[in-house]
């Protein structure tokens, strides 16, 4: 397997709320351009890993490399942020804003840039996305996928270079899942690293340039879709697709 | 002179010749309670935001004991003024300033009824504040930083703007308890509405004409308030329609969704 730059490095990540350990000891490495897929059961863990990863939850140990130097110690958290975004399940656009403000407010505020550059820059994005011409709507006006898809832009407007997908899709219709990851499989042609947790097998699988398969806060299989989705080393993971697949 | 006898005639008899002592305590009346909610909202704000500063497991000792205290004495705060009546705070903070000579003759009684409302009202709105930050939905404040705010950026700019629209109602009302309990401030002497009213109850004991056309001002005041902060609200709330505009970066692309597999 063709190893990319590193970019993020996880190291025996671990995460416990009170005495229920949901991370035990994680570690793997992203490399630029990499677009990784997390699978697994319900609460095996994947969204708390991205959580931990984007620090909305605290690590109990372990430690968190980007581009070499610690996420939690070495980098501005602020710059991380930025270099590192984020997309919700539940979108989370900022409903006191109008789409074109989301888009902003981050580039202005945390960017530091000026109102002309940050317009520009969201509109290209809203545009990129198919979401320019409602610039001037609420989110509360919105499809939960045109939402989503605003909620992409937010996120690129800032330059990231890696960004995480908490089950992007997961809150959606099912006629609207398709707009949002045509967007993702555009960014992944595009060459972003993203690192994405997801219950769209099939978009997994012709996606994604590699699959983690979590299991009780382990990774208990790691490697090319093709090799998990065909053949599968752990009884668990194929425990895992027999049952997501035969839906 | 002759006498009025019936209670139009007093009435009419009271306002001719004190009118203008109504005016000013209306006038007053709304100057304390008004700058009392504003100044009271702030500390409210500013209470509310210090209370809800995280803290992590990087976070050195002394700040977290730094935290730890100031969050001590915020709670005594809100506790002691919203604990004891402001008829009494008006009492112990007015005599006990005068005593330890912070306040003399010299000093104006308007700015320290005003210094007693805001400082009662924080106390109140820092707790409905706390309600209003609770009530809004904790994925903002996470993908508020998560696009790299601080706490106090993703506060302003986002947490506090929907947490504020929220608890207009609520202010709404402590500004319309404030037009009303703003009277006991009488005890110290301030010339606001009630205490003029009793000036000019006091030369002709006429208690009830004098106090019904006090009740009348006391009613237009709050009935107008309300309607004005219904109105802010309705503002805040935004147009309910919006229009959507073709794409100003690329003619081309304007309203179309990216290809998405099984639509042509």
């Amino acid at each position: 397997m063709q190893i990319n730059t590193p970019v993020l490095e996880i190291s025996h990540l671990m995460k416990r709320f009170g005495d229920n350990v949901v991370l035990s000891d994680i570690s793997f490495t992203i490399g630029e351009g990499d677009v990784t897929c997390i699978i697994g059961a319900s609460g095996s863990g994947k969204s708390t890993l991205l959580r931990c990863i984007n620090f909305l939850e605290e690590p109990t140990a372990g430690n968190i490399l980007f581009h070499g130097k610690d996420a939690e110690t070495e980098w501005k958290r602020a710059e991380y942020h930025a270099k590192v975004g984020m997309v919700f399940q539940s979108f989370n656009l900022f409903n006191n804003l109008s789409v074109l403000d989301n888009c902003n407010s981050g580039q202005i505020r945390v960017l530091k840039r000026d109102k002309k550059a940050s317009t520009e820059k969201s509109l290209m994005y809203l545009d990129k996305v198919g979401m320019a011409p409602y610039q001037n709507a609420r989110p509360a006006q919105l499809s939960g996928g045109q939402k989503q898809r605003v909620a992409i832009a937010r996120a690129l407007a800032m330059d990231p270079e890696v960004l995480l997908f908490d089950e992007p899709t997961s809150a959606l219709d099912p006629e609207m899942v398709g707009e949002v990851l045509a967007v993702m499989r555009d960014l992944a042609i595009g060459g972003l690293t993203m690192l994405i947790v997801t219950h769209e097998m099939s978009f997994a699988r012709e996606v994604c340039s590699r699959v983690i398969f979590m299991d009780q806060g382990l990774i208990a299989e790691d490697g090319k879709p093709e090799e998990i989705f065909t053949q599968p080393k752990q009884a668990r993971t194929r425990e895992f697709l027999s049952r997501v697949l035969a839906r | 002179m002759n006498l009025p006898t019936s209670f139009f005639g007093w009435v009419g008899l009271l306002l001719d010749k004190y009118g203008s002592l109504f005016l000013q305590g209306t006038e007053m009346t709304l100057l304390i309670s008004l700058t009392g909610t504003v100044i009271g909202f702030l500390i409210g704000l500013l209470v509310a935001i210090l209370r809800t500063v995280p803290t992590s497991r990087r976070t050195v000792m002394p700040v977290k004991v730094l935290k730890k205290l100031l969050n001590l004495i915020l709670s005594i705060y809100i506790e002691v003024f919203r604990g004891t009546p402001m008829i009494v705070q008006a009492m112990v903070i007015y005599y006990g300033a005068m005593m330890a000579g912070i306040i003399g003759r010299g000093t104006s009684v308007p700015m320290v009824a005003i210094f007693i409302v805001s400082i009662n009202t924080g106390a109140y709105m820092a707790e409905i504040i706390r309600g209003g930050i609770i009530s809004v939905d904790k994925g903002q404040k996470e993908a508020a930083h998560a696009i790299g705010m601080t706490h106090w950026q993703s506060m302003v700019n986002v947490v506090l703007p929907q947490a504020v629209r929220n608890i207009m109602p609520s202010i709404g009302n402590e500004f319309v308890v404030n037009i009303k309990d703003s009277s006991v401030l009488n005890v110290i002497a301030v010339s606001e509405l009630f205490f003029m009213s009793k000036s000019a109850a006091g030369t002709y004991a006429r208690y009830f004409e004098a106090f019904a056309i006090t009740a009348v001002i006391y009613l237009i005041l709050t009935f107008t308030v309300t309607r004005i902060l219904r109105m802010v609200e309705r503002k805040m709330d935004g147009s309910s329609s919006y229009t959507i505009l073709g794409s100003q970066t690329d003619s081309k692309s304007a309203i179309t969704l990216p290809k998405v597999k099984g639509r042509t």
